[in-house]
C-alpha cells in the first residue's frame, strides 16, 4: 500500500517552509496595517495584491482576514469626529451623509460640511480650529469609509430603497449616539441582510442584491 | 540555528519588513474641497460633442461622482468632483443620431491620459528635444503678451500665423477675428486627408463648396468611388447609420452598393459588388456610365445642366468615353460598364459619390466633377436619395494653406493649435525645416507631438470634456446645425481654454483691441442676438464667402472655369523602377494619426486585417506568392523619396500592381502609446498637389518593395479571437526557414 512518504515530507528545504510562512503572515500584516480598506482596488497597488489569486479575495492576506473573520471594527481617520457629540446637539444622520434618501451610497462630508456650522460654533476649539485652517487651504479630509463591500463580494447595496422603507439608519450602523469616532457595530453577513428581508417581507431573489 | 528558530526568525523579521511598508498612504495624500456638490452613485448625462474629426457629432457623457487626481494652484493632489465615465451619441443630435464610432467612444481617453500635458510649460533644451520646465500661467501669458507686443512696436504685425485644422464652426471664425484685429493674415489650416478638391468641385457643379450629405437611406442605387463612407470619410456615424437603414430597406428591393477602388476597404467589404479599377481613372468610369446613359437616351445630356457643363465634350455625348475606351483605360471590362450604367438609370434614386484615393491623384478634380455630373445626369441632387447640402448659417472663414506658411518671408509669431504638420507630410515638403525658420512657436495643444515638440512655449487647452465646444456639422444631415455645449466636469489640470487665452491675450496687450472682444469663449457662443457674437464687430466680415444655402438655385459662379478635360495621373516615379501604386489610406481608428496616442484605438483591431499596435503593408495575394513573400515577412518600401519598412498582410483584395498600407502609425514623439510603434507612411510620399487645389496628392507615389526579413515577435501583430496572434512564419516555407 502506497502511503505518502515521510521522508520526501521531511525532505523539505527549511527555506521552503521559511518563505510560505513569511508570505502569509507578512499578507495577512499587511492587511491589517490597512485596516477597513475594500481590497483589490485598482488604484491601489499593494504587495501581494493578484487578482488571480482567487476568486473571493484578491490578495492571501484577505483570505487569511477573512478565514478568521477578524475585520477590525474600528478604522482609521483623519479626524476624531465624535458622532455621540453631533447627535446629542440635535444634528441627524443626513444632515452631513447626503444622498443616501437619492441614490445608493452616502455621502461622506467634505471640511465645506463641517463649516456650515462651525464657521460659527465651537470655533474656539483646538480641533475646530484645525478645521477652519484646512478649510481656509482649500484642503479637505481623508474620511475612509468604516462599511463597504469588496468588489470580489458581488453584492451591491443601494440606500435609497432603505431609507425609503423607513429602515432606521440605526439597523445596519449600530446606535451612533453611543459612538465617537464610528466603528462597524454590525457585522454585515449575508445572513444579516437575509434576516431582515425575510423580517420586513422584502424580496430575498439572489439577484436583489447580486446583480 | 535550528529549524525552528531560523523559522521563527525570519517570520518575525518579515512580518516585521511588511509592517513598515505597508502604511495606508491614503491618509498621505493631499485632498481638496469639492468645488460641486454631487449625489454620490447616481449618475447624469450632460451633452458635448465629439472633437476627433470634423464630423460634429453630439455625444452625451455620462457624469458620476468620483475621486480624480488633480492639479489645484499648482499642488497635485486628489479631489471628489463628477467626473466623466462613458461617452456614448447623442440621440437629440441630427449628425450622431444616439451612435458614436469607436473613435469617438475613445475619445474619453484624452481627457485621462497620462501623458496630457498639466500645466504651461518653456522650452529650455534644443528644439525638439522635446525638454521643458514648468512655468506659471502669469509668466507664460506674460512671455506671449511680449512677443505679440514686439510685433505691434515693430509694425509687423503679419509676422503672427496661426495653424489649426479646417473645422468649420464659430471657434474658427472667432480666431479669425482674433488676427483680424491683430493685424495679422488669415488662419492657417491643415489636414492631410483634406475634401478641399471635392469641395471645390461641388461649388463648380453644383454652386456649394462643401461636403454632400448623401441619402443613403432612400437610395436604390449608390456607386461609391473610393470613398469609405462606413470607415473614415466625412460624416462616417450618420452615414453608417444611413447605411443600416439602407439594408434595412423594405419588400420594393435591396439597394444595391457598389464600390469602386483598387484596394478592399471596410465600405467595399459591405459592397454588394466591388469593381476593380486602376488608380486615377474613377472619373473615366463615371463618364463612361453616364455616356451609356446618354447613349442609350435614358437621360438626355442637358439634364446635367452646370454639372455636365463642367466636363469637356459632355453635350456632344461623351463620345470620347464609351466602353471600349473606358475598358482601356480603367480596365474595367466594357460589358460591366454597360451593365453598371444601365441599373444605374433604372433604379432611381440612384446616387454616386466620391472621395479618397480618387480625388488625391493630381487629376483628382476631374473624377469629382465627373461624378458631379453623373449625379446630375440622373438627377440625384437635392432629391430624397440623392446628394443635398446642408445649408451653412454663415460665412466660410477664408484660410490658407500650409505652403503658405512656409514660402516667403517666414512668420515671427506662430500659434499652433492642436495640428500636427511635422507627422503628416512628407518628408520632402520639409515642414520641420520650416518651422525651424520660426523664432517663437506657441502650442496650445494638450499633447506633445512631433510638432508641438519644437515650441518654445506650451499653454495646455482644457480637454473637450473640460470646456465649451461647438460645432457647425458641413454633411450628415438634411437640415442645418449648429451645436454648441459646455463643460461636462471640471477641469482637472492647471490648463485653461485656447480662446480663453487668446481673448486675454488681446486684453493684456500693451495696445488691447479696441472695442474688446468678449471675454471667454462661453460668452461668445451665447452671443445672443449678433451673428458674429461681437460686440461692435463690423458690419461686413472682410474676407469670407457667403456660401448658397440652395445648390440647386445657386446662381453660377462668375468665373466658370472651363470644362474639364481627362488627363491621366502623373505618378511620382518611374513605372520601370518603381512598379507598385503606393495607396496610403486613413486608419479606421487611428485616422491621420492624430488618435493615434489613444490606447484603445491602438488596441481596436483593424476590421479588415485585424492588425493591432503595428504597421502593416498590403500586398496582392497572388503577387506575393510570386515574390515568395508570407504573412509577416518584413518588406522595404522605397519610393523616390525615402524608404520604410513594415510586415506583409497578405490581401486578396487589392491590385496586384499596388501596395496600400494605413497612415496613423510611426509616431517619434507622441505619448507613450505611439511613440515607436510602426512607420509613417506619409513620410516617404511624393510632395505633389491635385492640380488646381493645395490638397496632397497622396495617392500619386508609385514604390518598389523588397523582402528584407523574416516575420518578427512584434511585426504583425493581429487579433485572434481573445489573444493576440503573431503569424506562424514555418507555414509554406519549408524547413530551412
Amino acid at each position: 500500500m502506497a502511503f505518502p512518504s515521510r521522508k520526501a515530507a521531511g525532505t523539505w528545504p527549511n527555506w521552503v517552509l521559511a518563505f510560505l510562512v513569511v508570505v502569509t503572515m507578512a499578507t495577512a500584516a499587511c492587511e491589517f496595517a490597512s485596516p477597513g480598506q475594500p481590497s483589490g482596488m485598482a488604484e491601489r497597488s499593494r504587495w501581494g495584491t493578484s487578482a488571480v489569486l482567487t476568486p473571493a479575495h484578491a490578495t492571501a492576506g484577505d483570505a487569511v482576514k477573512a478565514f478568521f473573520d477578524s475585520r477590525p471594527d474600528t478604522v482609521a481617520q483623519p479626524f476624531d469626529f465624535s458622532h455621540q457629540i453631533h447627535l446629542s446637539k440635535g444634528a441627524v444622520c443626513t444632515d452631513c451623509h447626503t444622498g443616501v434618501e437619492q441614490g445608493p451610497r452616502a455621502g461622506l462630508p467634505s471640511v465645506s460640511t463641517c463649516m456650515i456650522c462651525h464657521s460659527q460654533i465651537a470655533t474656539d476649539r483646538p480641533l475646530i480650529q484645525q478645521l477652519t485652517k484646512l478649510s481656509e487651504q482649500g484642503l479637505d479630509l481623508n474620511w475612509n469609509r468604516v462599511y463597504d463591500y469588496q468588489p470580489q463580494a458581488h453584492v451591491r447595496f443601494n440606500h435609497a430603497p432603505h431609507i425609503a422603507a423607513k429602515v432606521a439608519c440605526s439597523t445596519c450602523h449600530g446606535n451612533q449616539q453611543e459612538q465617537t469616532v464610528a466603528r462597524r457595530a454590525v457585522n454585515m453577513t449575508m445572513s444579516f441582510c437575509v434576516n431582515c428581508h425575510k423580517e420586513k417581507q422584502a424580496s430575498n431573489d439572489c439577484l436583489t442584491c447580486h446583480y | 540555528m535550528d529549524r525552528r528558530n531560523f523559522i521563527k526568525l525570519t517570520a518575525i523579521s518579515g512580518t516585521t519588513a511588511a509592517l513598515t511598508a505597508c502604511g495606508n498612504p491614503e491618509n498621505q495624500i493631499i485632498r481638496f474641497i469639492p468645488e460641486e456638490d454631487l449625489v454620490p452613485g447616481i449618475a447624469t448625462w450632460k451633452p458635448s460633442i465629439c472633437p476627433l474629426c470634423h464630423a460634429g457629432c453630439g455625444v452625451i457623457a455620462r457624469v458620476m461622482e468620483g475621486d480624480a487626481e488633480v492639479f489645484r494652484n499648482g499642488q497635485p493632489g486628489v479631489i471628489r468632483m463628477g467626473l466623466a465615465k462613458k461617452l456614448e451619441g447623442n440621440p437629440e443630435d441630427a449628425i450622431s443620431q444616439g451612435k458614436l464610432c469607436s473613435r469617438g467612444q475613445a475619445a474619453i481617453q484624452v481627457t485621462y491620459h497620462p501623458d496630457r500635458l498639466a500645466n504651461p510649460r518653456k522650452r529650455t533644451g534644443e528644439r525638439g528635444s522635446g525638454q521643458f520646465v514648468d512655468i506659471s500661467w502669469d509668466e507664460a501669458i506674460k512671455e506671449l503678451v511680449g512677443q505679440l507686443d514686439a510685433l505691434v512696436a515693430a509694425n509687423d504685425q503679419s509676422s503672427l500665423a496661426l495653424l489649426t485644422k479646417p473645422r468649420r464652426g464659430r471657434r474658427l471664425e472667432l480666431l479669425a477675428q482674433w488676427l483680424q484685429r491683430f493685424g495679422a493674415k488669415a488662419p492657417v489650416t491643415f489636414e492631410l486627408f483634406s475634401d478641399d478638391a471635392l469641395r471645390r468641385a461641388n461649388g463648380i457643379s453644383f454652386g456649394a463648396a462643401q461636403l454632400p450629405t448623401v441619402d443613403f437611406e432612400h437610395a436604390r442605387y449608390v456607386v461609391s468611388f473610393g470613398a469609405d463612407f462606413l470607415g473614415t470619410w466625412n460624416s462616417s456615424v450618420a452615414q453608417s447609420a444611413a447605411y443600416g437603414r439602407m439594408r434595412q430597406s423594405g419588400p420594393g428591393g435591396r439597394t444595391k452598393l457598389v464600390h469602386v477602388d483598387a484596394r478592399l476597404s471596410q465600405t467595399a467589404g459591405n459592397a454588394d459588388e466591388f469593381v476593380a479599377i486602376k488608380p486615377g481613372t474613377e472619373g473615366v468610369l463615371a463618364l463612361g456610365l453616364a455616356h451609356v446613359i446618354i447613349a442609350s437616351q435614358l437621360r438626355p445630356a442637358a439634364a446635367a445642366g452646370r454639372a455636365g457643363a463642367a466636363i469637356d465634350g459632355w453635350a456632344g455625348g461623351l463620345s470620347a468615353f464609351t466602353p471600349a475606351e473606358v475598358e482601356k483605360k480603367t480596365g474595367v471590362a466594357a460589358a460591366k460598364v454597360e451593365r453598371l450604367a444601365r441599373e444605374f438609370a433604372a433604379s432611381a434614386p440612384a446616387v454616386a459619390l466620391v472621395s479618397g484615393a480618387p480625388l488625391a491623384h493630381s487629376n483628382g478634380m476631374f473624377h469629382a466633377l465627373a461624378v458631379n455630373a453623373l449625379n446630375a445626369l440622373v438627377g440625384s441632387v437635392n432629391v430624397p436619395g440623392g446628394v443635398s447640402f446642408i445649408p451653412q448659417p454663415g460665412p466660410a472663414v477664408v484660410t490658407r494653406g500650409v505652403a503658405d506658411l512656409l514660402a516667403g518671408t517666414a512668420p515671427k509669431v506662430l500659434l499652433l493649435d492642436d495640428v500636427n504638420p511635422v507627422f503628416a507630410s512628407p518628408a520632402t515638403s520639409q515642414v520641420a525645416d520650416g518651422l525651424k525658420r520660426i523664432p517663437f512657436i506657441v502650442s496650445f495643444g494638450s499633447f506633445v507631438d512631433e510638432t508641438s515638440a519644437m515650441a518654445d512655449l506650451i499653454l495646455p487647452d482644457h480637454s473637450f470634456l473640460e470646456s465649451w465646444v461647438e460645432a457647425v456639422p458641413e454633411s450628415g444631415s438634411a437640415k442645418a446645425v449648429a451645436i454648441s455645449a459646455g463643460p461636462v466636469m471640471r477641469p482637472l489640470y492647471d490648463t485653461r481654454p485656447t480662446i480663453d487665452v487668446l481673448l486675454d491675450v488681446s486684453r493684456k496687450l500693451a495696445k488691447p483691441f479696441a472695442p474688446a472682444l468678449p471675454n471667454t469663449f462661453e460668452e461668445f457662443l451665447n452671443g445672443g442676438g449678433n451673428p458674429s457674437g461681437l460686440p461692435g464687430a463690423p458690419a461686413k466680415p472682410t474676407g469670407t464667402v457667403r456660401l448658397k444655402p440652395d445648390a440647386t438655385s445657386a446662381s453660377p459662379k462668375p468665373e466658370a472655369p472651363s470644362p474639364v478635360v481627362y488627363a491621366d495621373p502623373v505618378f511620382d516615379g518611374d513605372s520601370a523602377q518603381y512598379p507598385y501604386h503606393f495607396l496610403p489610406y486613413a486608419s479606421q481608428t487611428l485616422s491621420d494619426g492624430s488618435t493615434a496616442h489613444l490606447p484603445w484605438l491602438q488596441e481596436i483591431p483593424d476590421p479588415m486585417s485585424s492588425a493591432m499596435w503595428c504597421s502593416w503593408v498590403e500586398i496582392n495575394e497572388q503577387k506575393a506568392a510570386e515574390l515568395t513573400i508570407v504573412q509577416g515577412d518584413l518588406i522595404e518600401i522605397t519610393s523616390p523619396h525615402g524608404t520604410l519598412r513594415a510586415h506583409a498582410f497578405l490581401n486578396p483584395g487589392i491590385a496586384p500592381d499596388a501596395v496600400a498600407m494605413p497612415v496613423g502609425q510611426g509616431h517619434t514623439n507622441f505619448t507613450r502609446y505611439a511613440t515607436g510603434v510602426g512607420v509613417n507612411p506619409i513620410a516617404i510620399l511624393s510632395p505633389a498637389v491635385v492640380a488646381d487645389t493645395n490638397v496632397l496628392a497622396w495617392s500619386s507615389t508609385r514604390v518598389k518593395i523588397a523582402r528584407v526579413g523574416e516575420p518578427a515577435i512584434d511585426g504583425l501583430i493581429l487579433f485572434g479571437g481573445a489573444t493576440r496572434e503573431r503569424p506562424d512564419w514555418t507555414h509554406g516555407r519549408g524547413e530551412e526557414h
